[in-house]
């Protein structure tokens, strides 16, 4: 410790913590309210907006309100819970944890004015631009892309305002807590950045670059370590902060800190492929995301034990402290989906759990006992301190625990037993063993009451969590806003920041670590024989490490005590590890030439109304509920595979043009991958597929009527708003521009071209015998002209497009290469297609 | 934190004697100690990592495991044959007359066939057999076609409907105005097809009169 020759007084910016968390507690509110309709809309169908025809006493009329079905709604509850209430959280403790740490105040006080209320714009932009349907269509990253300008900017800005504040600290080394927070800020830059990359169509619409299967991995590398840098490490950070000070006992173990903290950063970003198992991805790649997901149990572990550990002689405190209360439950919910998520990547366990419901629970877990506990935690134990007081109400926090607690409980047991038994009956034969035993929604209807159970569980959290905004309200009511000062020593800059980059980087522990990375990697990716070279050398070289640890475990000690009072080259290091993994993963199938992985199948480029038609289908969202991918799994193909085609999976070419890729993550409706079909006889664009049109037409307005029991919503705006013609010619400029080899068309004839496909469905609605529900006046030419320009004529030529491709011969199978692991398998070439097999009715051409 | 005689020593002292070290350093107050990482958990992780070599040793230089390719298609393969040889023995059983006088007659049947028919063939058929529905005191027509308008477009014996039902419509037909029946032998199993038929022969007894 340096023994301040100069000793200074600082004020800390509370005013800051103070806002974030009141912001976190009203978006919490907002976020989850919102999850209560939505999960009450897969009860009632309803609630996607008839019922405001009851509660206005007429003043509304209508099947349905475009702003609030589950397709608009989902992604704004996930994007409200996910960056606004944990988001501001995190920010709140980050401000308060950051300052003390660091024996200073916050970098700048302007920086942490924009970060608050950019921050607060994003969100509000969000929440009008989601129910509007303006959409990327990616998970978690839905936001259009003026809206992600903002982020990165505003997330420049706290990164900017971090630092500064590192830089000036007081304190020469860095605590575990802010180890995790450098990660998060490093980390979630470059995966917002990467995932959100596309070229803009106008000002609310934007194509990403990668298409596809990229940009599924992409996606996922993205999505999965959203949750682990957004979710996880700050959330462990605050831990690492609040619960010792809470508990006022040390935390368990250094030592484990580092291994835990290290191995965490390193291991989380390889794992995003387990969100895409037993699909077509390249097998290597989904070894990865499951061996990387079974090694992250223990760092994930790691963090639950020095945690509860943590709170060792300080149990007694378990019946008197409401904040203990939640720490204890919030770290062993931690520990409890953490466990889960390793499960969950088995490709076996992932088979039947996948696209089902016991995913949604799997993440409640996560979000509702850890991240909710931990904020609840965190705003009790600050409330007192920011406002001077005492908490308004203990009585009230423990009443928030047991019902919070009870509704975490039942909204994930309930999501277990419905996600586990409809993908047993989906999966279930019938007694003659080669038929399916039930429809998709004789299983959707099997789980009603699971879903009625989850809408309370989740009512009961909410409560909850509004008992916690009253007490906190209170609390601040009956206090004064104060910041905290400090006199603090002032730290020598020689006593900081002194490691040069040289001594940082070039050390046996590094060495050790980074030629075991490039043995392994040489491991994957080299051909046989070489690959067992490879695989040996690594193992001797850990032998070599182990002794070398052995004999200098101090030095290697005494350079990590060193490096954590150096907090650039230690940001540096920490960007090293959480680069390698989507590096090894992504840029593989960048580089290696696509047609690679089409296997034999390549997609039929989109007619520009069938554009038309995929960008309607994602502004309403249609992925949150359906997929367009048949896994290699047997109750996939029969259920969505067509009769006699033995390996119709989802092959990769199949998707390859698609900017979004649409594979989606559930299924509350079934898989749409096969919907479409061959061109009509004598149609010039118009295609019929599984279904006819009159079928979609009379589904769309209104889905019970041609599947009871159905809980998608009714969409009648579809048959009273337009297709957006006009918007098409840009459009595929930009889709030529990332690599979808549109034919050359003047502006014109992709509108000529549009607006013909349109007449032709039209044409053959009409023929149908539809009438329109609003205005049944309408009849022969007028309703046919009427109807080609709405959009349920765009979207029906959309979904008669799904999966249409056409046979690609490629000579001379598999060959060997380089970054693909799986060619150089034994016994990898493809097989023949069984003799038997009847040759497949190509559903297009 | 509690003082007792139990406690950690602090820095090398403690280090020396081989106790719990708690660290020198304290951060705005937080203490840390210096605990060995439990066993139990070391040998999970350690069991990961080794787990992993031995999986990927294991799927890249052995035949272990097949690829899922193989794998889909000798299953679905299988699936495919033993669909058949169910196919060939409902076939062998059934005529036009014996679904006629013995499974259109028999009252379970029916009730079984009707229940399949609302599952799956409502949303086009409509539950009267009409093929329409009603908007607002219109009919207006469905996808498919009628099942009770005495026409039979690909066939009016039973064993016609069978095989229309088993297959969807046949290959090249134009369709009703470009619609095409699905090929129900995938989602049903030949039994069920049967009881289907015989639901609609119950539902057009003029047209398909018991022969004794």
């Amino acid at each position: 410790m340096s023994q301040g020759n100069t000793k200074t007084t600082i004020t800390y910016d509370d005013t800051s913590v103070r806002q974030f968390m009141i912001a976190s507690i009203i978006w919490g509110i907002v976020g989850m309210l919102v999850g209560v309709i939505i999960a009450t809309q897969l009860s009632w169908w309803q609630m996607n907006g008839k019922f405001l025809e009851s509660i206005s006493f007429g003043l509304f009329k209508g099947e349905g309100l475009q702003y609030i079905t589950f397709g608009r709604l989902r992604p704004l509850h996930t994007n409200a819970v996910i960056f606004a209430f944990v988001g501001n959280m995190m920010f709140a403790g980050v401000y308060y944890s950051t300052q003390r740490l660091c024996k200073a105040r916050m970098g700048s006080d302007l920086l942490s004015r924009i970060h608050f209320w950019g921050w607060q714009l994003i969100i509000v932009a969000a929440a009008i631009t989601l129910p509007a349907g303006l959409t990327r269509g990616k998970e978690y990253a839905e936001l259009i892309w003026p809206i992600n300008i903002a982020v990165a900017l505003i997330w420049v800005v706290f990164a900017i305002n971090f630092f500064i504040t590192l830089a000036k600290r007081n304190e020469p080394s860095l605590y575990v807590a802010l180890w995790f927070y450098i990660a998060t800020i490093v980390t979630i830059a470059m995966l917002y950045i990467v995932n959100h990359l596309s070229i803009p169509t106008s000002w609310i619409h934007s194509y990403p670059i990668f298409g596809g299967l990229q940009d599924g991995l992409v996606q996922w590398w993205y999505g999965h370590n959203a949750v682990a840098f957004f979710l996880t490490t700050p959330i462990l950070g605050i831990m690492y902060y609040f619960l010792p000070k809470a508990a006022n006992r040390p935390v368990y173990s250094y030592r484990l800190s580092i291994i835990h903290f290290w191995s965490l950063v390193f291991i989380y970003i390889w794992a995003g492929p387990h969100h895409l198992l037993n699909t077509d991805l390249p097998r290597w790649l989904q070894n990865l995301g499951m061996l990387f997901s079974l090694m992250l149990w223990a760092p994930s572990w790691g963090g639950m034990l020095n945690g509860l550990l943590t709170l060792r002689g300080a149990w007694n405190q378990l019946r008197t402290d409401p904040v203990i209360k939640f720490f204890a439950a919030g770290i062993t919910f931690y520990g409890m989906s953490t466990f889960e998520g390793p499960l969950l990547s088995i490709r076996a366990v992932n088979a039947i759990s996948h696209y089902t419901d016991w995913t949604i629970g799997h993440v409640h877990s996560g979000a509702l006992g850890w991240n909710g506990f931990m904020a609840a935690a965190m705003f009790y134990w600050l409330a007192p301190r920011l406002w001077k007081t005492k908490l308004w109400s203990t009585s009230l926090a423990n009443m928030h625990f047991w019902v919070g607690l009870v509704g975490i409980l039942l909204y994930v047991a309930a999501l277990w037993t419905a996600g586990v038994s409809q993908a047993l009956m989906l999966n279930q034969l019938d007694e003659t063993g080669s038929t399916l035993k039930y429809e998709f929604v004789e299983t959707l209807k099997s789980i009603h009451i699971e879903y009625l159970l989850r809408s309370i569980g989740g009512t009961l959290y909410l409560v909850g969590f509004i008992l916690c905004g009253i007490n906190i309200w209170m609390t601040a009511r009956s206090g004064v806003a104060t910041n905290d000062t400090a006199e603090v020593a002032v730290l020598q800059r020689e006593k900081k920041d002194f490691m040069s980059w040289k001594e940082s980087i070039f050390n046996d522990p590094l060495a050790y670590i980074f030629l075991g990375i490039v043995l392994v990697c040489l491991w994957f990716f080299l051909p046989k024989g070489a690959n067992i070279a490879a695989l040996v050398a690594a193992i001797l070289l850990s032998i070599k490490a182990v002794m070398s640890f052995r004999k200098n475990g101090e030095q290697w000690a005494n350079w990590h005590e060193r490096l954590i009072e150096n907090y650039l080259p230690f940001t540096l290091l920490v960007f090293v590890s959480v680069a390698i993994g989507g590096a090894l993963q992504i840029i593989p199938s960048l580089v290696i030439n696509r047609d690679k992985n089409i296997e034999g199948r390549l997609q039929e480029l989109y007619t520009p109304l069938e554009l038309a038609g995929r960008d309607i289908y994602i502004a309403e969202g249609c992925y949150n509920c359906h997929s367009q991918m048949i896994r290699t799994l047997k109750p996939d193909v029969m259920r969505y595979g067509r009769t006699g085609v033995a390996d119709d999976y989802s092959h990769l070419g199949e998707s390859i043009y698609d900017h979004p890729y649409q594979w989606g993550s559930k299924r509350t409706g079934p898989d749409l991958a096969r919907e479409g079909g061959p061109l009509a006889q004598g149609a010039k664009h118009m295609r019929i597929g599984k279904r006819d049109n009159v079928w979609h037409y009379n589904h769309f307005l209104n889905p019970r009527q041609t599947s009871d029991g159905s809980n998608m919503p009714n969409y009648p705006w579809l048959y009273e708003s337009k297709t957006d013609f006009k918007s098409l010619p840009k459009k595929i400029a930009v889709q030529q521009k990332i690599g979808v080899p549109w034919p050359a068309m003047t502006k014109d004839e992709i509108e000529q071209s549009a607006r013909e496909q349109a007449m032709e469905i039209a044409t053959n609605l009409v023929q149908g015998g539809v009438l329109l529900d609003s205005n049944d006046k309408l009849q022969g030419d007028e309703l046919r002209n009427y109807l080609s320009e709405q959009k349920v004529v765009a979207l029906i030529a959309y979904m008669q497009k799904l999966g249409a491709y056409k046979e690609v011969k490629r000579e001379g199978g598999v060959q060997a290469s380089p970054l693909d692991p799986d060619s150089y398998r034994p016994g990898s070439m493809p097989v023949e297609k069984p003799a038997e097999t009847p040759a497949a009715p190509t559903p297009a051409n | 934190m509690s003082d007792s005689s139990s406690e950690p020593k602090r820095g090398h002292f403690a280090k020396e004697k081989g106790e719990v070290i708690l660290r020198e350093h304290e951060y705005d107050g937080i203490q840390e100690y210096d605990q060995k990482l439990p066993n139990w958990w070391l040998f999970t992780f350690y069991g990961a990592i080794i787990w992993f070599a031995v999986y990927w040793f294991l799927y890249y230089q052995t035949p272990t495991f097949r690829t899922d390719r193989e794998k889909i298609i000798a299953e679905m393969t299988a699936i495919q044959e033993k669909k058949a040889a169910e196919l060939e023995k409902t076939l062998a059983s059934l005529d036009d007359q014996t679904l006629i006088n013995v499974w259109a007659a028999d009252p379970a049947i029916v009730a079984s066939g009707e229940a399949i028919y609302t599952t799956n063939c409502v949303a086009c058929h409509a539950a009267d057999l009409s093929a329409t529905m009603d908007a607002g005191g219109t009919k207006i027509p469905l996808p498919g076609r009628s099942l009770i308008d005495g026409q039979w477009t690909y066939g009016g014996k039973p064993m016609d409907m069978f095989k229309l039902i088993n297959q969807g419509s046949p290959a090249g037909s134009p369709g009703l105005n470009g619609a095409l029946m699905q090929a129900w032998g995938q989602m049903l199993t030949p039994k069920q097809i049967a009881e289907v038929t015989a639901f609609i022969i119950a539902k057009n007894p003029q047209e398909f009169p018991v022969t004794p």
